[in-house]
């Protein structure tokens, strides 16, 4: 069960019209590629995806599931919308209850082991080890973790977890974004649960108001003596909570040997979403140049781009830079655009000798970011950590300048 | 939407296509990647569902395997539904004959049977073997306006090099009055593209007549003339005769320069990325700090540390740091070692080029292969699928690496003349 509902708001503009797990990423695929592909090269093939922001452009890249082989009799993807009937007239009102009111879809199959995972996140992740850890150790509830430092655990439900081996142990503690972390072992919104326990404490959750797994379902596990165990990984985990964050992550794709290596993390995407598969080779031209930087089939280079990722169709015209930022599908940057530290949404165009973000800047967020379907006035000045939401009207621009922080809507 | 009905496509991807040499060593001229991502026959499968045509026979018979895992079910180009389909036709034995595919026309007759079980009031017979852009719908529709037995796309050469095409005189209505097949004193600047539209029951009757016309330039189309309606279609649009080496490196070639008329992208060429079987993606192609690129088109999953001109790379090509590599086309998963130097060169999927290595040394560019003085002439060196390519060795110019040559097939000096094999 994937958890892809959520629109996190500190991503804002790029969220605004598809849920974070469809937000491109990595010059070619989206966020929920990297659960999507694990789950492939797991053989794990029956997959329900929980879905009810903006699902459309999930929807349309999932397709019929077949860019990851879940298609055939026993294998598939469903979408599972929030629904009404008798008896529910609710949304999903967390991830516990998401899965909850699909307890009959996953009653349907029988599984004896259902992994919950969350679409958000980019990493690669073996899950028939951890299943096979969950499975050896009998437990209830098997709960993945990765080592983070002290001062920043806080952020996330953090555990303190038994050394029982070097897998895991153990859950001894848990608490949800705590003030004053027990433990460095920050949950990766991983979860292996026994089927029935999972229906139970998934029915004993419904009385209460809060439905999160992290929040409550855990802590009340923990509190009833469930067997839940944590199991320890240590690869790469990179988050996308954030415009910083996103871009840090993305920035872990490039170098001679990247953090995040896609070929070799077995990464698949659907290929006919935004008909990338037809998109032809990157074309470079005479006075184009790229360094420390990525670009997909359908971009045409012909001006300098510095440590940056093009996504497919990005035009780059002779006499415009791009430093250090993330271009999604379809962008054009005309003549004379200088960009430093942008996230550009889809379908943007920069006109002539426009400025975003500058090669220096003192702002704690420097990343602005752009949203889709814009057309950037020509020589317009848009200053670092700047927010522009999508589709602004010719006549909402500022004359000359945003300034630095700034947000246009 | 289509307006001209429902046309059967038959296309003939047989062909040997040998003066491409060692490029159909382990496959048919049709399955010869190009331009980067794609297979010389993506552009005639592409134009035919550009053109609304959703049923299409794919006459197969020589090293039809990697073809036929190209076409895949033909999903790649919308041919998989209840009543559309693209399948392939290998030669088989009848019940008198026995024998392989002895001309386009005999290939057809030979599957009359596919032609009968998908009715249809035209069928579209094409090649496989040409890059170009064209609307076989705009065809069809001349094609029933002038209430022809058969119209022929044709388009203009220049007169030298009609002795390689059919060559048709016209009417001032465009109907063919007069054929030559590969003439040696050329009447008429009007050659044949090899695509021909045909009334279905015409062609029946017309295969039916004389089962030893074997070929449609040399037997039907001649004979149709004196007797029946025939067509040109004039055709202006860009289309290349890829069968040589020379030419289909000149093709590959035009696709980097600005305004050469061909650009498969905004023709909507769909290559099968799919077609590898690899379990991952490739990943957009990554150009590390240092490298230098210009004038050239790169695939993805290709990793580019040095130095890349006037080229074009497949996916998968890893160019390592201090290589240069110039004018010269690079099929998937090739790796040019550090400080190798690669010109004016072929080179066919998984070459290995060790470090230091030379492909495409000296200047003497004209004296022509001496195994294959036809195919070779210009200077262009040829390296088989998988050769390695022994560090430091020095290969010159028109030479041919066979495919699966390796450090220990080269001689003691690691060296390879001018015009010379291995």
């Amino acid at each position: 069960m994937i958890l892809a509902g959520g629109r996190v708001d500190e991503l804002g503009v790029l969220t605004h019209y598809r849920p974070k797990s469809a937000v491109p990423f990595g010059g070619f695929a989206r966020v929920i590629d990297f659960p999507l592909s694990n789950l492939l090269h797991s053989s794990i093939e029956r997959i329900a995806i929980l879905s009810q922001y903006r699902s459309y452009s999930l929807i349309n890249h999932i397709g019929t599931g077949a860019a990851w082989d879940m298609i055939g009799r026993n294998r598939g993807i469903s979408i599972l919308p929030p629904f009404k009937d008798y008896e529910n007239p609710h949304w999903y009102r967390g991830s516990a209850d998401a899965v909850y009111q699909n307890i009959d879809y996953i009653q349907y199959y029988g599984a004896s082991v259902i992994l919950i995972l969350s679409g958000d996140h980019i990493y690669q992740m073996d899950y028939r080890k951890m299943i096979r850890y969950h499975n050896e150790h009998d437990a209830d509830l098997t709960a993945a973790f990765i080592e983070v430092p002290l001062e920043s655990a806080s952020r996330f439900g953090v555990a303190e977890i038994a050394d029982d081996s070097d897998d895991g142990g153990r859950m001894l503690s848990y608490e949800e974004k705590p003030a004053a972390p027990k433990g460095c072992w920050a949950s990766l919104t991983v979860f292996c649960f026994r089927p029935s326990v999972l229906f139970e404490v998934l029915r004993k959750n419904q009385e209460g108001d809060s439905y999160e797994f992290g929040r409550d379902i855990i802590p009340m596990m923990m509190r009833e003596r469930y067997k839940v165990h944590g199991y320890k990984f240590r690869g790469y985990w990179g988050y996308t909570r954030t415009i910083d964050e996103y871009w840090q992550t993305s920035m872990d794709l490039l170098g001679p040997e990247p953090k995040i290596d896609l070929e070799a993390w077995g990464i698949r995407t659907n290929l006919a979403h935004r008909n990338i598969a037809d998109r032809q080779p990157v074309k470079i031209g005479t006075h184009g140049s790229l360094d420390n930087s990525m670009a997909y089939n359908g971009c045409v280079i012909e001006g300098t781009v510095r440590n940056s990722i093009l996504f497919p169709g990005v035009h780059v015209k002779a006499g415009a830079e791009v430093n250090d930022s993330i271009i999604f599908f379809d962008n054009t940057v005309h003549q004379g655009v200088r960009l430093n530290r942008v996230v550009s949404d889809v379908n943007t165009v920069f006109n002539r000798d426009v400025r975003v973000g500058a090669p220096v800047c003192e702002k704690p967020s420097r990343v602005s970011v752009i949203g889709w379907n814009n057309t950037v006035p020509e020589g317009l000045h848009i200053g670092c950590g700047c927010r522009v939401a999508p589709r602004i009207a010719p006549e909402k621009w500022p004359k000359n300048k945003l300034e630095d922080g700034e947000e246009l809507k | 939407m289509r307006e001209s009905g429902d046309a059967l496509v038959l296309l003939l991807a047989g062909g040997i296509g040998s003066r491409l040499n060692l490029l159909v060593g382990h496959r048919a001229k049709p399955a010869v990647p190009f331009g980067g991502i794609y297979r010389i026959i993506d552009f005639s499968l592409s134009n035919v569902m550009n053109s609304g045509l959703t049923r299409v026979g794919v006459l197969t018979q020589y090293k039809p395997l990697s073809l036929m895992s190209h076409i895949g079910d033909g999903a790649a180009w919308d041919f998989t539904g209840r009543t559309r389909g693209i399948k392939i036709l290998p030669p088989r034995t009848g019940e008198k004959d026995s024998d392989w595919y002895k001309g386009t026309a005999d290939a057809i007759r030979q599957n009359i049977d596919f032609i009968l079980a998908n009715p249809s009031e035209q069928v579209v017979i094409l090649s496989g073997d040409h890059i170009y852009h064209m609307d076989f719908d705009a065809m069809l529709s001349y094609h029933q306006h002038k209430r022809a037995d058969v119209t022929i796309g044709m388009m203009v050469v220049p007169k030298r090099d009609i002795h390689q095409f059919g060559a048709g005189i016209i009417d001032n209505e465009n109907r063919i009055v007069d054929w030559e097949e590969k003439p040696k004193v050329p009447r008429t600047n009007l050659a044949s593209m090899g695509i021909y539209v045909f009334d279905t029951q015409y062609l029946l009757r017309t295969l039916a007549r004389d089962r030893k016309e074997a070929d449609f330039g040399m037997d039907i189309i001649p004979r149709a003339i004196n007797e029946d309606r025939v067509y040109a279609y004039p055709f202006y649009g860009y289309w290349r005769d890829v069968g040589t080496i020379q030419s289909y490196w000149e093709t590959n070639m035009e696709i980097i320069r600005e305004n050469s008329g061909i650009s498969p992208e905004e023709w909507e060429i769909r290559p099968n990325p799919e077609y590898s079987g690899r379990p991952m993606d490739r990943a957009p192609a990554r150009f590390q700090a240092g490298s230098k690129v210009a004038s050239s088109m790169v695939s993805s999953g290709s990793v580019i540390e040095g130095t890349v001109i006037n080229s074009v790379l497949s996916p998968g090509v890893r160019v390592k740091k201090g290589a240069v590599v110039t004018n010269s086309v690079i099929f998937d998963d090739v790796v040019i070692g550090e400080n190798a130097v690669v010109d004016l060169a072929i080179l066919d999927k998984g070459v290995q080029v060790g470090a230091g290595a030379v492909v495409g040394q000296g200047d003497n560019l004209t004296l022509a292969n001496k195994q294959f003085p036809k195919h070779l002439y210009t200077g262009i060196s040829l390296v088989g699928k998988a050769a390695r390519i022994p560090s430091g060795a020095q290969i010159g110019r028109n030479c041919i690496v066979n495919f699966g040559y390796n450090e220990d097939s080269f001689n003691e000096d690691n060296t390879l003349a001018d015009g010379a094999s291995a």
